[in-house]
Order: structure tokens, then sequence, then C-alpha cells
């Protein structure tokens, strides 16, 4: 059977090609070398050797405690970076959503920490945590909850929940405002009629707003998710995967393997076993929350 | 075929993303292209001028932090930039060498002839399987230093010896409440953490691997294994150096003892210029240096050094005109200038604080003049620079293993895992890439 376009169908093609020629370069054939970088054995400071390994440096990689260690970790950071910044997104949707006296420029201010750059935000709270000089410790002393300062992100048990507490002051305004268009879009006639039938402000919230929240927690999550099982840049300045292997998480592993051991080979296959994790991830909030979207 | 054509792009890539264009512009004018490191680069500027003045040979000179250099200078020597010289770790030189990255200077009679000026553990930390792979740009070791004031307030007569009497010292200024820790060490897993815990090493009879070069780091009762005992117990059971200490970093470190908040520390020896200027330490005039304290019973005051220096490239080499411009420049930059000074070397010290390797130079009375003013007089700074021992981990693996060492020594330090533990794991990470490196 002869496939035959329409003018249309050939102009939009045709538009089209420029973009596509360029997506091939500059992202499909990277992509695709990386795979091909992943089943080497390639070393930087080894130039001369570079042998074709197959599956070698998964496998490796796999069975590398450090592997399993930032598994964990991630995991971690993840699990709570997520669920306090979606708990919290939702709660300062919720009470933006309502009419009051300065709303708007309430609006304006929660895009403050969102807007601020990440480096300037991982400076800004390694300096809040700092042992000698940070408010933290200044504020818990005054407070006198604290006898003397503490080395916070010195302390392996607190460091992981440190960083994550850095994670969520930034992504959580945006993570609200996406979830406060949906609230918006919610009709009040289902407020109105819950009311009717004798609703408390808990049961409409259970009954009406939440399953209505569903496609903008799907997206929170789904991106909430994709961020932090992928963030890097809070790591490398607040605490370079330390200390010990307290914040050693897949991502600096993976900047580690690439750019300190100067491993491309195994760098590349553990940043196909992050990529193959977060889609894996998203396909499973998809699923699971998007099918029964209302 | 397809492999070299899709590696020549991959380089030429790298090599235009990292500024290659300017350094071939470069070496077709005839300039001697020259990448360092972030450091003393008013100094290196000035030194340059005064080479192009004496020589007429220009120079390109590039720099990046140092925290970031050995990645810049593999990505660009991957690329095939046209570098002549650059600075080099003696923790890369066998990588270097093995990649072939650095040529050696045997048959360069003028570079050469500076080895016999040269202190000996400089010399040998330039050389790699006999050869020897440039001139150096500054010698340094760890020192052991300590804040007069904070002593004599615990009334404590004289430094102390041994890490046994650091502790008692320690407690004693402790038990005076005049400080909570008195001994800080930079813990942190930056670059400079292998040194500190080489010379802890060191001062407790240790070493990390044998002559053989196979791991003895985890053996039982060695002294790596004691050196990490003594750290742990400083934090756990004495409770003399922070718990905070691994997220401290070198320079870190050097603020907060610059700001009389400790009482002993290690330290690079050059960095003792600035903890005793006033414009940069409040505690200025009162940090002085003692041998490093001796560990156990097997104890020595030896330290770990080190040295930077300027590397030859191949490429350079293999070029006549590129080779007589590279070798005028190390000779000016790493031995005599062209009046026969050490200029640069000793405008390095007075003006920075780095110490050199060239040996002339310890008899000049600036230099003497220097000591005096800074540390105190030159003498255990001498006697400390002969009990200098270069790295005994450096290795073409080096770069691979630093990394699982740093987080070995941070677990010890942190009660994460027992010093026999966490060593015996690092010397097996060790063997691991010595056996695959074959």
């Amino acid at each position: 059977m002869r496939l035959r376009l329409s003018y249309d169908d050939r102009s939009a093609a045709i538009l089209v090609l420029p973009v596509l020629a360029v997506l091939l370069v500059v992202a499909a054939y990277p992509i695709l070398y990386s795979f091909w970088v992943s089943l080497h054995d390639i070393v930087l400071t080894r130039p001369l050797r570079r042998p074709f390994v197959w599956f070698e440096n998964y496998e490796r990689m796999l069975g590398d405690a450090r592997f399993h260690t930032a598994v964990l970790r991630t995991t971690v950071y993840t699990v709570v970076t997520v669920t306090v910044t979606t708990a919290l997104a939702v709660g300062v949707a919720l009470f933006l959503n309502e009419s009051f006296r300065g709303n708007k420029l309430l609006n304006a201010l929660l895009l403050l920490p969102w807007a601020t750059p990440s480096i300037v935000n991982g400076l800004m709270w390694k300096w809040i945590y700092d042992p000698t000089y940070g408010l933290m410790n200044a504020l818990l002393v005054k407070l006198g909850l604290l006898d003397s300062y503490r080395a916070w992100l010195g302390d392996p048990d607190l460091t992981l929940f440190l960083i994550s507490n850095a994670a969520i002051w930034k992504q959580m305004p945006l993570a609200a405002l996406l979830l406060l268009v949906t609230m918006k879009a919610i009709p009040d006639d289902l407020y109105r009629a819950a009311k009717v039938d004798g609703a408390t402000v808990f049961q409409r919230f259970v009954h009406v707003t939440l399953p209505a929240l569903r496609p903008g927690l799907m997206l929170v999550l789904v991106y909430e998710t994709m961020i932090s099982i992928r963030h890097f840049d809070l790591f490398l300045i607040m605490t370079q995967g330390g200390p010990g292997d307290a914040s050693y998480t897949l991502s600096w592993l993976i900047y580690v393997e690439t750019f300190r051991s100067l491993r491309f080979g195994t760098g590349a296959a553990l940043s196909y076993l992050l990529a193959m994790l977060t889609f894996l991830l998203s396909w499973l909030f998809i699923r699971f929350l998007g099918e029964r979207n209302p | 075929m397809q492999e070299a054509s899709r590696r020549g792009v991959l380089q030429g890539l790298v090599a235009a993303a990292m500024g290659v264009p300017g350094m071939a512009a470069a070496q077709a004018a005839g300039k001697v292209n020259f990448i360092g490191w972030s450091a003393a680069v008013d100094q290196i500027k000035a030194h340059i001028a005064a080479f192009e003045r004496d020589t007429g040979v220009p120079v390109n000179y590039e720099n990046f932090p140092f925290a970031q250099f050995r990645t810049a200078l593999v990505t660009r020597l991957v690329g095939n930039a046209p570098i002549d010289v650059a600075w080099i770790s003696d923790a890369w030189l066998p990588e270097f060498v093995e990649a072939g990255w650095l040529a050696d200077i045997e048959d360069m009679p003028n570079l050469k002839r500076y080895g016999s000026e040269t202190a000996a553990y400089c010399n040998q930390s330039m050389t790699y399987k006999g050869k020897q792979y440039g001139l150096s740009y500054y010698g340094d070791h760890m020192s052991f230093m300590y804040n007069t004031e904070v002593l004599q307030k615990a009334g404590i007569a004289a430094p102390p010896t041994t890490w046994d009497e650091v502790v008692e010292q320690c407690l004693k200024i402790k038990a005076a409440g005049i400080m909570e820790y008195p001994l800080l060490l930079s813990l942190g897993a930056d670059t400079w953490l292998i040194e500190f815990v080489s010379a802890l090493t060191f001062s407790f009879g240790g070493s990390f691997v044998d002559d053989k070069g196979d791991s003895v780091m985890g053996a039982p009762g060695g002294g790596a294994v004691a050196a990490a005992k003594w750290l742990h117990e400083a934090i756990h059971k004495h409770k003399i150096l922070a718990p905070g200490a691994v997220e401290t970093v070198e320079l870190n470190g050097l603020r907060a003892f610059g700001s009389g908040a400790h009482a002993f520390t290690i330290e690079p020896t050059y960095r003792i210029r600035s903890l005793n200027d006033p414009a940069q330490a409040t505690a200025h005039g009162k940090i002085r240096l003692a041998l490093m304290p001796k560990g156990g019973p097997r104890g020595t005051h030896d330290t770990c050094g080190w040295i930077r220096f300027y590397g030859l490239t191949p490429a350079a080499k293999a070029d006549r005109a590129r080779r007589e411009r590279a070798v005028k420049f190390i000779e000016y930059f790493g031995g005599r200038d062209t009046k026969g000074n050490y200029s640069l070397q000793e405008m390095l010290l007075l003006d920075v604080g780095l110490p050199s390797c060239a040996l002339p130079l310890a008899e000049d009375a600036e230099v003497k003049t220097f000591w005096t003013r800074w540390a105190g007089g030159g003498a255990i700074v001498a006697e400390q620079a002969m009990k200098a021992r270069k790295k005994d981990v450096i290795s073409p693996w080096f770069g691979e293993w630093v990394e699982s060492s740093n987080q070995a020594w941070q677990s010890v330090c942190l009660g994460r895992a027992t010093p026999e533990a966490a060593l015996a794991g690092l010397g097996t990470k060790w063997n691991e890439l010595k056996r695959a490196f074959r």
C-alpha cells in the first residue's frame, strides 16, 4: 500500500525536518554514543586501550558495594524529598486557594526560592548549617535548644535530610503552584453540593479536592521524582558525597566515576542505570495515578 | 578506521570546547603554551614577562582552579591540545607517563644538571621508572604547628614530641577551659586528605604499601591502622578533635587555626606565612612549628612531602622548535634564570611562602630572614624537610584509589567502620586496581 501524503503533511514534514536534524545531532547521537561508550572499558588516563566489554561495566557496577550504597541513599533522599515537598505543596496550595488580603503578593513571594539558582541555594544552606558561624547553630543556641555549635553536615545520620531540606525549600514553591492551578480548575459546584450534603472540611478535601487534584499530583510526583533522583548540585556544593559515604547518591557516584576516576565506560553505564530507574518510576506513577484519572 | 574517525571527531569536539584553537594559534606564533592552576598567578605573570624580555620567547599562559585542574588537563591532553609545558603534581606522574602525556628530560643536559642542586625527595618525586620528567615548581611537606599563646595559657612549656603527648596537652588545655577542641585536623574529603593521613601514618612508622607496591595498609598493628585508631580515639574517646573535622577542608582549617581557636594542627609548611601574617590571621605571630610527633613504639618524626613540577609534553619534545622554547621556559622557571639566579623560587617563597626544592636557596640571606620572620627560624623546617617522604601510594591508579581512601578514613573518623576493617577494605581496593592495571 502506498503512503499518500497530503500537501499539508508534506509541508509539515519539511518544516519539522531542520529541528529533527538538530535533535538527531544534539540529542539522539549523544544518547546512542554514550550507550556505545558504556559497552567499552574507557579510562581517560589510559588512552591507548578501550576494549569492547559488552555489558561488563553494568555487571561490575551492579555488584559494586558503592552502587548499593548509592541506590539506598538515593532512595531515602528521593522518598523524603518528594513526600515532604508534595505534602507541603498541597498545604500551601490549599492555603493560597483561599481568598484573603495579600494573596497575590504571597503568590509572588512564594516563587522566590524556586527562582533562586541551585548553586546559590546550596551555598546559602551550607552557610546556614556552618559549624562555626551558621545561622542554624546561632538560632538553636539562642533559643536554648542546643548547648554548643554542631557540625550539622558532618553528622552522617543527618546529612541526607539536611540536603533534602535545602532541596524542598527550593522545589516546593513550583509544586505548590502546579497544584494551585489544578485546584483553581475544580468547579465550585462540587464544594457547594458537598456542603449541602453535610460534608465537613476534611471530608470535602478527601472526597472532592484530592480526586480532582490527581492530574496535578501525578505531574508533581513525576517531576519531583525525576528531579530528586538525579539531584547533583546540592551534593557537590554541600557535602561532596560525604562525610564518609553518608550522601553518596547515584548522581554523585556517576560524577566520581566519570570526572574524578575518569572512567567513562562505567560512568556511562551508571548513567543508563539511573535513566532506566527514572523511566521506571515515572511509568509507575503514570500507570497507577494516571489511568484512574476521573 | 571507523573507530579512529569517531575518536577524531570526539577529540576535535573536546579540543574545540577546551579552547584549543587559541593554543594552536599561540603555538603557530612561536609561543610556549603553558598551563598551570590558579596559584601565585601574579608572580607567574611577572616571571613570564621577565622571561619574554630576557629570551624573546612569548608565552601563552592559562590557569584553572586546582580542584578541576587534573580533569581539565586530562581532557585537553586527550583532545591533543598543543600544550608544551604544564604544572604536574607528583601524584599524577605515573598515570600521565603511562598515558604517554609526559616526556622525560634524560637527554636534556640543560635541565638534568639541576639534579645536583635539588633536594633528594624532590628528584625522587619527579622520577618514574628511572627517568626524570621535569624541574620542580615547589616542594613542601606537612608540618605540625602549635599556638604558643594557648600553650602558655595552659602552662605547657614545650610542644609535644609524640602523639600521646598531643593527647595529654590537649586534655590539659580542655581541663583549663581554654577551648573545647584543641586539635584541628582538616579531614574533609578534598585533595589534601591523602597528604594529612600519609603524614600521620608515616609518623606512626607505617606505610600504605611495601617495597613491591603491594598493600600493607590494612595490616593489623601496622602504622596506618595505628594512625587511624589514634584519629578515632582523638574524636570519640578523648574528644580533643571535633567530629565535624570530616567537614573541614584544608582552607577552612587554615582559617580556623588562624583565628586562634585551636592549639595544634597539621598544615602544609607554606601556610606558616599566612598564619603569622597580621593581615590574614588573628593568631599571627603566635604560630610556630615543631617536628611531626612520633606515634606508638615504632614512631618517627617522618612526614609526607610532595612536589609540583614543570612537565614537558611528548608533542613539544618531538618538535625541535617547540622543544627549544619549552626547555628554555622550564629552565627559567624550574631552574636558574638567564642571570643564574633562582629568582622565581625565591619570589614564590618570599611572596607566597612556597618552599623551594633548590638547595642553594637555603643559604640565601633573604630566605633565612624569611624563615626567621614568619616561622621563628628555619631549623625545624630544614630538619622536617629531611624527614619528608613522598606518598608511597603514588601509582598509575592513584587517581581512582584516592577517592576510596578519603571515604575509608572518613568512615573511621565517623565511627562507622573500625580502623582495621576500613583499611583492609582499602587495601583490597588497592590490590584490585593494581591487578586491573596489568
